[in-house]
């Protein structure tokens, strides 16, 4: 009997501290978040482009349509690799309608050449984005050379590397600036109803491409607990991420805490270029299904063809000083 | 020597342990309590999105400078007529093609589907776009349709779907009051600036100007001396009456509604076609030149490659497709 009330004593002692130091716990965990006071405003020195330049171009463009800028929308950026060919300007300048309806977007444009060119900064200045304008040439000996002979060597893989580095040099971690970076190929199609999906991403954020894999549509596969447990792919789906770079997005926070994350270039096998980024950041639990838990497609991975020049002859024909 | 447990003597610590935490709750009470930053932070939050909410609401109430264009009435309507066709890439190609319009004020979409009925991929899209919109569709007669492995060039495409855009615009025209207007036929899958726009809209007869990546060259344009066209730029039978793109050009409506027997001919040579249309209703001398003096490429006939869906194949023979239900 006395070994009951003794028991009965210890129960009586213990219970309440275990309560009591689970409160306490709680409260110090609190008081040692990140201190929010660090509000340093970071100013974008690359930006040529900047919001001002609208009001200029308002009256040559009658269309431009002013998008009043927030401050608490988190700020999409997207990252557009882009190099000189005859298509290019028009197909920047239809990226460039296409983001203009898109609010708290920053562009960021990354050339794969050794200067920046006029065209390219021009186009910039003239559509009232803001944006920053980046350039990096593709060593020669990496170059994809002649039609994909060498399918695994990665298209534009400097250019978005260039991209992550200049957001890790300009952006303080943990300030108060919310962000999600989106690698945006300048001829796939993007609806807008994507853009918003992209807006809110924690971590990283994933949906269907169309017409990548060979297949309609590549996706994510879900379960039922609305989590990403593989990839509904033909081509190689035990890839760690068998994903296109147009089918996912990551918060910027995300980047800016793992700064050794960047796209492998070397030995890295053809489609294994997004995950040879996403394997040093996230892992498949964490990924967050968008677009109806994956069952809409919002992007659609368009080429478009080159165009044959044929009539230009040898010593062209159209005057080179009239820019296309 | 080993301490019995007694309950008074567990009840005196717990007596000791109060007073003492009593003490410690009075001492913080004087201190500056850290979790007044969290309550801030989220007071910050909520003002600024108050804020931004009436500054929001003040923009809807003002209406848009497009806004205060677009109900201008004496801003000439652009009428944009695209035929489109049923394949993997139509819903994108209209859909980047309505996000450029959509910029444009008083702009009125007219999509002309080759189809014997209208298909609720475009309806829908349409219906979504926020343009103003009119919604036809004409099949092309079976014989004088492409087949799969046909060149693009063997037939002409979308001549049933133009020319049912033109009997309607005529029908409306003669409905309500024409008042100035410009006609312009725009195929899916090109690409046009926004100024394209503002150079046809104050057009009179017939405007022209260069269009890129077109002709096997850089660009095909039209020529132009002391403010009149006087030839063709092009590298592919120059000898045509018009050797010009259908993106090159636009048409008043007035024009198009004063020669009711115009129409683009189906049974035109290839290259033709644009020329069978514009001889009815104009000569070279009479044409607009835009575009600084047709000196700037401002659309480009961009064409999108056919994408490759092999794998898809194999898996619908397997019975392993994907969902059809999932529009692309």
């Amino acid at each position: 009997m006395v070994r009951r009330r003794d028991i009965l004593t210890i129960v009586l002692v213990i219970l309440p501290w275990m309560l009591l130091i689970s409160i306490w716990h709680q409260r110090t965990v609190t008081h040692l978040l990140p201190n929010q006071k660090d509000d340093r405003r970071h100013i974008l020195q690359e930006s040529v482009c900047g919001f001002k330049h609208m009001e200029t171009f308002s009256t040559q463009y009658v269309s431009s349509r002013h998008l009043p800028r927030s401050d608490v929308l988190p700020v999409i950026y997207i990252i557009t690799p882009t190099y000189t060919r005859p298509v290019q300007k028009a197909e920047l300048t239809r990226q460039v309608s296409t983001f203009l309806h898109v609010p708290n977007l920053h562009w960021i444009l990354v050339e794969d050449s050794p200067k920046r060119t006029a065209l390219v900064s021009e186009l910039l200045l003239k559509s009232g984005l803001n944006c920053t304008h980046l350039s990096t040439e593709t060593p020669h000996s990496y170059k994809p050379r002649g039609p994909s002979r060498d399918s695994h060597i990665p298209r534009g893989t400097m250019q978005r590397n260039l991209a992550l580095k200049w957001l890790r040099e300009t952006f303080q971690q943990n300030s108060q600036q919310q962000g999600v970076v989106y690698f945006a190929d300048d001829d796939n199609t993007y609806s807008l109803e994507l853009f918003e999906e992209i807006r809110a991403t924690h971590k990283v954020s994933v949906w269907p491409v169309a017409f990548v894999g060979g297949l309609r549509y590549e996706s994510p596969k879900i379960n039922v607990f609305g989590k990403v447990y593989g990839w509904k792919t033909v081509f190689d789906p035990h890839r760690p991420f068998a994903i296109d770079m147009a089918g996912f997005a990551i918060n910027l926070q995300l980047i800016l805490s793992k700064p050794q994350a960047y796209f492998r270039f070397r030995g890295v096998k053809g489609g294994y270029q997004e995950s040879s980024l996403l394997r040093e950041l996230v892992t498949l639990q964490d990924l967050e299904p968008k677009a109806a838990n994956c069952t809409k497609v919002l992007v659609w991975h368009t080429r478009t063809e080159k165009p044959v020049l044929v009539n230009e002859g040898k010593k062209g024909f159209t005057d080179p000083n009239i820019e296309i | 020597m080993r301490m019995k447990l007694k309950l008074k003597t567990v009840f005196l610590l717990y007596f000791v342990v109060s007073l003492l935490g009593l003490f410690y709750a009075l001492m913080q009470l004087g201190q500056h309590c850290d979790c007044t930053d969290q309550l801030l932070l989220k007071d910050r939050t909520v003002s600024q999105l108050r804020r931004e909410l009436q500054k929001l609401q003040e923009a809807f109430r003002k209406p848009s400078e497009s806004e205060k264009l677009s109900k201008n009435p004496s801003l000439p309507t652009i009428y944009v007529v695209t035929p489109t066709y049923a394949r993997l890439v139509q819903k994108a190609e209209l859909t980047r093609l309505s996000l450029t319009l959509l910029h444009v004020p008083r702009l009125h979409w007219i999509v002309v589907e080759d189809s014997p009925q209208p298909t609720p991929l475009v309806r829908d899209l349409l219906a979504v776009s926020g343009l103003a919109y009119t919604h036809l569709h004409v099949p092309t007669p079976k014989d004088m349709k492409l087949q799969e492995k046909d060149p693009t060039w063997l037939k002409p495409r979308g001549v049933e779907q133009r020319n049912e855009a033109m009997r309607w615009l005529r029908e409306m025209a003669a409905a309500a009051a024409v008042e100035q207007a410009v006609v312009y036929f725009a195929d899916d899958d090109n690409t046009y600036s926004l100024k394209v726009f503002e150079e046809m809209r104050f057009t009179q007869r017939v405007s022209v100007w260069p269009v890129g990546l077109v002709g096997g060259m850089r660009y095909e344009g039209p020529v132009v001396e002391n403010g009149k066209v006087v030839r063709f730029h092009t590298g592919w039978r120059p000898s045509r009456p018009f050797p010009i793109d259908m993106a090159g050009f636009a048409v008043s409506l007035r024009l198009v509604v004063a020669h009711p027997g115009a129409r683009f001919d189906r049974s035109a040579q290839i290259g033709f076609l644009e020329s069978s249309l514009l001889q009815g209703l104009v000569t070279m001398k009479e044409l607009e030149p835009k575009a600084d003096m047709c000196t700037k490429i401002l659309v480009w006939h961009t064409r999108t490659e056919k994408p490759k869906i092999k794998r898809e194949e194999i898996m619908q023979k397997q019975g392993m497709g994907s969902d059809l239900n999932v529009e692309v």
